[in-house]
């Protein structure tokens, strides 16, 4: 155990602060602090654009290895990048399901084909990426995947018809990422493809979802005939789900450092507002700020603790990572309550109109999605328990 | 940077896991509250034969020279058989002040300690009484600003029963003859490194005692059926595990950070171990409060093992400092005009 960073290490520090202080700046300036989750719908354009600053600068795809486009960094070195990122504040990432989800799961289950197509538009922040899991009738119950691929033999490609829900940033996306049954007569987990589909087609329309927010950062997706090339398909056809799984131990890895850091901007901005208006004063909330300090520095921990683990960081998930979910997500929300006790009275008022949020109500409203995506926190203590404590199955019944 | 522990740390503990659960079993526990001390010199011998005894002590003195990084995960085994035994405190608390100490005590009592021929006992104002006092060979004994020297015939004891009946704790009366050994500024620096190695000590101990409440209670609600089924396959039965197992998983990184602040001397290992004080002893809390619901009526008899645990877990919560004193001192560093906090304070 050696819980510090190496001189080079702090080099590497110097190295990605000076790059962010001479180029977060100009045009860029105004998106300080902002894109975070709960305000990606804040900038779009002007972050895509800061998404190509940062690859021109080598900022992108840090974690990846130099083989497939990215820096090579060492977990400590990821770890000093978020940190000098959120440090000085600069936007949250329009990227982040490129370079998060779809790149990994393809430099992981992946052809030589497949990755040579599409990690280079990743790494260079111009080509961006959303996840099609959910649909209305597979939300929990994830398996319950309706969306059909089937094969056209004449057109050699794959046949896309369903829908999808809860589709955060379709609508700037350039890909999607899809699981949809390849055998029509199948249930649950098994008969599923995983597809790499792209959106600018006749067969995909894309219909936002206005949010209790009143913004729209996710989307409703219709296939309707959507296409894609005989080889989009990620592993064989029947194992979708093996593919999906995979990627979901890579949410809960390397990307966990840069969510962290964001929520450790967001808990600044709360301490700073209580020691303004003297809320800090306050027993109570002094109890709770201390409480969400301690609990943010656990998740920190705990996320360190796993990535060392992982000699060679495949970022594959492990049993801790199982827990992670439903501590950030109930945490996250817990902050947003207290954000608003720290502002009192004046948390009802908003900062313009027509129904303009600041920082701290978006979160406040955001948070309520953070225990619900992603497998709601009961779900995930179903899986803890049966899982993580090996107690018995509840017994399951027949979907229709 | 490194958060795990080396596949020599990872071994001991596993081998001494072993030894504890075939020897400390919960039968052993309660013929120990029986017994007049509560302590039995064959079971500390078999300990100090296995060098647990002086694993803090240097070589020169007869031990294994090393720190409390390496004895954390074994202080968490200690905790999981509900050791009756003062091996955390020895390792973990009288023998680091020890060697602190120096000089010729040191050199009289460390390597005794070592052997398993001694015990020696620290009493801290901190601490309400003082736990284990009966058996000490050497006391050293905090009052005021100074801290003192005894040896049982320096000493008197008064005798107060815990809820956890293998604690034993007393009132401890120094007589005149009990020696000074640091006062000032030196004794306050030692006074307030060993609290932190106390609490340290508890947070270890009540992650084992912890994991040992999940295993009970997931071995009964799954043999435990009702309509027809194990207890455990109810939602409403597991999530109260789920939940226990959350608090406990990530109470462990702060338990090992803190150990690592301790043993390197950095100097956040105060606000390091009231951290891991407070997230374990929550985590255990937790686990007992959900243990008992999910063995039903079973968890309130005096019967089950489950209260061996409990008590334990819940004693220890509120020695070494309280939640409430951990929590002014987190308070007192997040609060501060100069707090480093944010972005690149991760190890600060």
């Amino acid at each position: 155990m050696k819980l510090s960073f190496s001189a080079e290490d702090e080099q590497f520090r110097q190295e990605i602060a000076n790059w962010l202080q001479v180029n977060l700046t100009g045009e860029f300036e105004k998106l300080r602090f902002r894109g975070g989750p709960g305000d990606e719908h804040t900038f779009p354009e002007q972050r895509k654009v800061w998404e190509q600053k940062l690859a021109e600068g080598g900022w992108t795809c840090v974690g990846w290895s130099k083989e497939y486009g990215g820096r090579g960094c060492s977990i400590e070195q990821q770890v000093i990048f978020f940190e000098e990122y959120a440090r000085a504040g600069a936007p949250g990432r329009v990227g982040h399901i490129g370079e998060g989800l779809a790149g990994p799961t393809l430099i992981a289950f992946g052809t030589d084909e497949q990755k040579k197509k599409y990690l280079p538009g990743i790494v260079a922040g111009t080509e961006l990426w959303c996840q099609g899991y959910s649909e209305p009738s597979a939300g929990s119950d994830l398996a319950n995947v309706k969306t059909k691929a089937r094969f056209d033999e004449a057109q050699n490609k794959w046949i896309i018809n369903g829908q999808k829900v809860w589709t955060s940033l379709a609508h700037e996306s350039n890909y999607c990422f899809v699981i949809a049954r390849t055998d029509l007569d199948s249930v649950a987990h098994k008969g599923l493809g995983f597809f790499l589909i792209k959106m600018d087609q006749p067969g995909v329309e894309v219909r936002p979802i206005e949010q209790i927010t009143g913004t729209s950062e996710f989307n409703e997706v219709f296939f309707d005939e959507a296409q894609c090339d005989a080889d989009d398909i990620v592993g064989a056809p029947g194992e979708g789900w093996k593919v999906a799984m995979g990627l979901l131990g890579f949410e809960r890895g390397v990307s966990t450092l840069g969510q962290q850091m964001q929520f450790q901007n967001e808990l600044d901005e709360v301490i700073r507002v209580a020691k303004n208006n003297g809320a800090a004063k306050d027993p109570a909330i002094r109890q709770r700020l201390a409480r969400a300090h301690s609990e943010l520095k656990i998740m920190r921990y705990n996320s360190m603790r796993i990535l060392s683990g992982q000699s060679g960081s495949d970022g594959g998930l492990q049993k801790e990572a199982l827990i992670y979910k439903l501590f950030w997500s109930t945490w996250h929300r817990s902050l947003g309550e207290l954000a608003m006790d720290v502002l009192g009275p004046e948390c009802e008022i908003l900062e313009d109109a027509p129904y303009s949020l600041s920082r701290l109500q978006s979160m406040y409203l955001f948070v309520r999605a953070d225990t619900i995506y992603g497998g709601t926190n009961q779900i995930q203590r179903n899986i803890i328990a049966e899982r993580g404590l090996g107690m018995p199955k509840e017994p399951k019944g027949v979907a229709k | 940077m490194d958060f795990t522990f080396s596949e020599d740390q990872l071994l001991f503990q596993e081998s001494v896991r072993d030894f504890l659960v075939n020897e400390v079993t919960p039968e052993r526990i309660r013929a120990s509250w029986l017994t007049d001390s509560g302590r039995e010199d064959a079971l500390w011998n078999q300990l100090a034969e296995l060098g647990l005894t002086g694993m803090t002590v240097s070589e020169a003195n007869g031990g294994l020279g090393m720190t409390v990084l390496d004895f954390v995960l074994l202080a968490q085994e200690c905790g999981y058989v509900g050791l009756p035994e003062p091996l955390v405190h020895t390792v973990m608390v009288a023998v680091p002040l020890l060697n602190d100490l120096g000089g010729e005590l040191a050199e009289q009592w460390l390597p005794k300690v070592a052997s398993g021929e001694a015990k020696v006992v620290v009493g801290l104002e901190q601490n309400l009484l003082v736990e284990d006092a009966h058996v000490a060979d050497l006391l050293l004994m905090q009052q005021g600003g100074t801290l003192y020297a005894a040896t049982p015939d320096q000493f008197s004891l008064c005798y107060s029963e815990s809820v956890d009946p293998s604690r034993k704790l007393f009132t401890v009366e120094l007589l005149d003859s009990a020696a000074p050994v640091a006062s000032g500024e030196q004794a306050a620096t030692l006074i307030a490194r060993t609290l932190n190695r106390g609490a340290l000590g508890c947070a270890a101990q009540v992650l084992g005692l912890a994991q040992r409440m999940i295993d009970l209670s997931v071995h009964y609600t799954g043999e435990r059926q009702q309509f027809g089924k194990p207890i455990g396959s109810f939602q409403a039965v597991k999530h109260h595990m789920a939940n226990v197992a959350v608090r406990l998983e990530y109470a462990k990184a702060p338990t090992h950070r803190a150990a690592y602040a301790v043993a390197t001397g950095q100097g956040v290992a105060a606000h390091a171990v009231s951290h891991a004080k407070l997230v374990a002893c929550e985590a255990a809390n937790l686990a007992a409060k959900n243990s008992v619901q999910v063995h039903g009526a079973m968890g309130y008899t005096w019967e089950v093992d489950l209260h061996i645990f409990m008590k334990k877990a819940w004693a220890l919560a509120n020695t070494w400092g309280d939640a409430g004193f951990h929590k002014t001192r987190i308070g007192e560093r997040v609060f501060a005009t100069d707090a480093v906090l944010g972005a690149g304070a991760t190890f600060v």
